[in-house]
């Protein structure tokens, strides 16, 4: 009822949001730095610091599975034991879903078959789209290790490929590794440590951690008020740090539990962005300083275009939290589309149209910086469609990492690149014509409405998990559309990466000068230029739809 | 299918147990356990305390139905729906209806209002956030300073 409009009023950018920017970059790159060199020693297996004390938890781990920590997989394997390690996960917190009632730790109602479908894939997808409020819907139990357990399963698995991926390109037969051995490692010594700390400080700024599912505290006036609670600061940092985005609460980081002050939006916001600003570090220290930097100034700036769009007007006050302002939401919505993690501190209603199709930038390319692992690999599918395009305009043979890049490379990496519009594009048009869009967000289509049904299958295929929708796409047809194309959106482009890198570990390579230069001003402007200039071909009918003509 | 089957089958199963187990079920334990044990406070939902008794979670709006309070936003108006904090233009502009509710001068509320501001921008580091005004913990500084102005509508009285 005193709802001011001064966030909106005379907007201009203050000392305070220069500065919240500062410690975002400063401190997600300065991570990354650490982490990076950290990552590129994980890859090659070279000596990381504790490795004594590492290696001896590890090889307990390794024993426990039944797996011989130098034995090499092919791609084939590799992608096999991805696959059947992430089935069986999602089937547990399927399982988890459906009876939770039977369950410990505040039982509710167990979920309806779709709901829980599309709740496993989504979180075994490391998408993390809701079609539930986890406050209202999910036991402590479900959170904890269904919820909690799957966003360690989801990030490995995307931090694994990638792992596989680039090693297919550092020399000749350097083998892509083992994936439980990956999955094992990237668990216990990257995201573990990193989100027990993480939890810990999330807590002293406010995050709540109990087993109790509520509180009921008595008000100033003598009342009484009900209060969802649980373990939410163990929940909150590694849904952050891997690219997850699920919130406890259906309101997600908008929820002061999940995200108490400033300083815990400031920080959520440099967890989103480390692990994937990592990896091109990782990428400068084994393929090459040049090249790595390269794609990391490429990664900023789409980053940097996202940012951009979403600052040129101000979003809110409705929709936004006050503690956050028009500023501290649209960074942090931004970065958090740009990662693919899809966690909310505002309602997206709330945001501006220009920051609405930054987001749509971000879940277009996947790859500025994109989700932890995986944003990598598309990055360098897009590196590989450059060459192609670029060694066709010049006249010359493609090589990337000094070997020859073959036609079956180029469909490999353009089915990479087809799948995503296809799977965004084809349901939309399906949401339409079997009239289950017009169910749900009423027979009048205009052009917000549109965006919202674009937006829900552009986020469901680039596995990033924000959504206008919500709850109110738990509808049959909702559930089952859009768990299909997270699992078409994730497992698909991942095989076929591995493909890829599966035949450029077989090649010879020639140390010789590149054709076309992989580092560099020149290549930077070629390579911002064509992943801008693939996308908005594929898209820009859509968007002249939805979010132009907002 | 022998291979397959010892090969993929068993150290996936293996493996998701054991994942169930350390990153579902200990991890979680374990931050709850050094949570309770050091941060109670956060741990619990940051419940404020008046004279001896909770009157609230500092981090969750709640309804005051007295024109004698500052007011939160609407909750449909929020992203979260209880957004706790209101922004500085928003409380000043509550300023001349409480004074006229409670007979407090405009200035002392407007000091009370400059403090929690200050207070927040301790909380952010100084430079992390917009100022903003924490509703509960103003309208729990004004209950108690000026105790005998809320004798009706705050129950929690010190000594009763």
């Amino acid at each position: 009822m005193y709802e001011s409009c001064i966030l909106n009023k005379g907007r201009k950018v203050t000392h305070v949001d220069i500065v919240i920017l500062l410690t975002v970059l400063v401190g997600s790159l300065g991570l990354a730095v650490i982490f990076g060199r950290y990552i590129a020693r994980m890859i090659v297996y070279e000596k990381r610091p504790l490795e004594k004390t590492l290696g001896r938890v590890e090889n307990g781990f390794y024993k426990i599975i039944g797996v011989d920590r130098y034995e090499q997989m092919t791609w084939k394997q590799y992608f096999l034991a991805l696959m059947i390690t992430n089935i069986i996960a999602a089937g547990f917190l399927m399982t988890v879903l459906l009876y939770q009632n039977s369950l410990p730790l505040s039982p509710k109602p167990g979920l309806s078959l779709d709901l829980a479908f599309n709740t496993a894939a989504s979180f075994v997808t490391n998408t993390n789209l809701q079609h539930y409020a986890g406050d209202q819907q999910l036991s402590i139990f479900s959170q904890m290790a269904g919820l909690i357990f799957m966003m360690f399963v989801a990030t490995a698995s995307g931090i694994a490929a990638a792992f596989a991926f680039i090693r297919g390109f550092i020399r000749k037969e350097f083998g892509l590794g083992n994936f439980y051995v990956d999955f094992t490692r990237i668990i216990i010594t990257l995201l573990l440590p990193i989100s027990f700390f993480s939890a810990l400080l999330l807590l002293f700024l406010g995050s709540p951690q109990t087993l109790d599912s509520t509180i009921t505290v008595g008000t100033l006036q003598g009342g009484s008020q009900t209060i969802t609670i649980g373990p939410v600061a163990a929940l909150e940092s590694i849904k952050e740090l891997g690219s997850n985005g699920g919130g406890f609460f259906g309101a997600n980081s908008a929820h002061p539990f999940e995200n108490p002050t400033g300083i815990s939006n400031v920080f959520e916001i440099i967890l989103m962005l480390v692990i994937p600003l990592s990896f091109p570090i990782a990428y400068a220290h084994l393929l090459g300083r040049g090249r790595g930097i390269s794609i990391l100034v490429t990664m900023l700036i789409g980053f940097g275009v996202m940012l951009a769009l979403g600052l040129s007007e101000p979003s809110g006050p409705a929709g936004l939290e006050t503690r956050f302002g028009s500023f501290g939401s649209t960074l942090f919505l931004e970065s958090s589309v740009a990662t693919n993690t899809g966690a909310a501190n505002a309602a997206l209603t709330g945001m501006s149209p220009n920051a609405v199709i930054g987001f749509f930038l971000g879940m277009f390319v996947q790859a500025i910086p994109g989700a932890d692992g995986t944003g990598m690999m598309m990055m360098i599918v897009f590196v590989v469609l450059t060459l192609f395009l670029v060694g066709l305009m010049v006249g010359k043979t493609p090589e990337f990492m000094s070997m020859k890049i073959n036609p079956k490379d180029v469909k490999l990496a353009a089915f990479v690149f087809l799948i995503h519009p296809a799977l965004i594009l084809i349901p939309s048009v399906l949401a339409y014509t079997t009239e289950n869009a017009q169910a749900i967000l009423g027979e009048q289509t205009t052009p917000a409405t549109f965006t919202q049904v674009l937006y829900e299958y552009s986020s469901a295929s680039a596995n990033n998990g924000s959504d206008y929708l919500g709850t109110a796409a738990n509808t049959s047809f909702w559930n089952w559309s859009t768990a299909w194309v997270m699992i078409l959106g994730r497992y698909a482009p991942i095989g076929l990466m591995l493909a890829i890198a599966g035949s450029f570990t077989l090649r010879d390579r020639k140390e010789v000068v590149e054709p076309i230069k992989t580092s560099g001003f020149l290549f930077v402007g070629v390579l911002s230029v064509m992943v801008f200039v693939l996308t908005a071909l594929t898209f820009f009918p859509f968007l002249a739809m939805g979010p132009f003509s907002m | 299918m022998r291979t397959l089957k010892s090969k993929v089958f068993s150290p996936a199963i293996r493996i998701v147990i054991l994942m169930i187990v350390t990153t579902g079920i200990a991890y979680p334990l374990l931050v709850t356990t050094i949570g309770q044990t050091i941060m109670p406070y956060q741990s619990n939902g940051s419940q404020v305390v008046l004279n001896g008794k909770v009157v609230g979670s500092e981090l969750i709006a709640q309804n005051f139905n007295s024109p004698k309070f500052f007011q939160p936003r609407n909750s449909t108006d929020s992203g979260s729906g209880v957004d706790p904090d209101i922004t500085p233009a928003s409380a000043i502009s509550q300023i001349p209806t409480i004074s006229n509710a409670t007979g407090i001068p405009a200035n002392a509320l407007k000091t009370l209002v400059d403090l929690d501001i200050a207070r927040n921008r301790e909380t952010n580091a100084l430079v992390l956030a917009p100022d903003y005004v924490n509703v509960l913990n103003i309208n729990v500084e004004l209950a108690k300073q000026y105790p005998e102005v809320y004798a009706q509508e705050v129950s929690v009285q010190g000594g009763t």
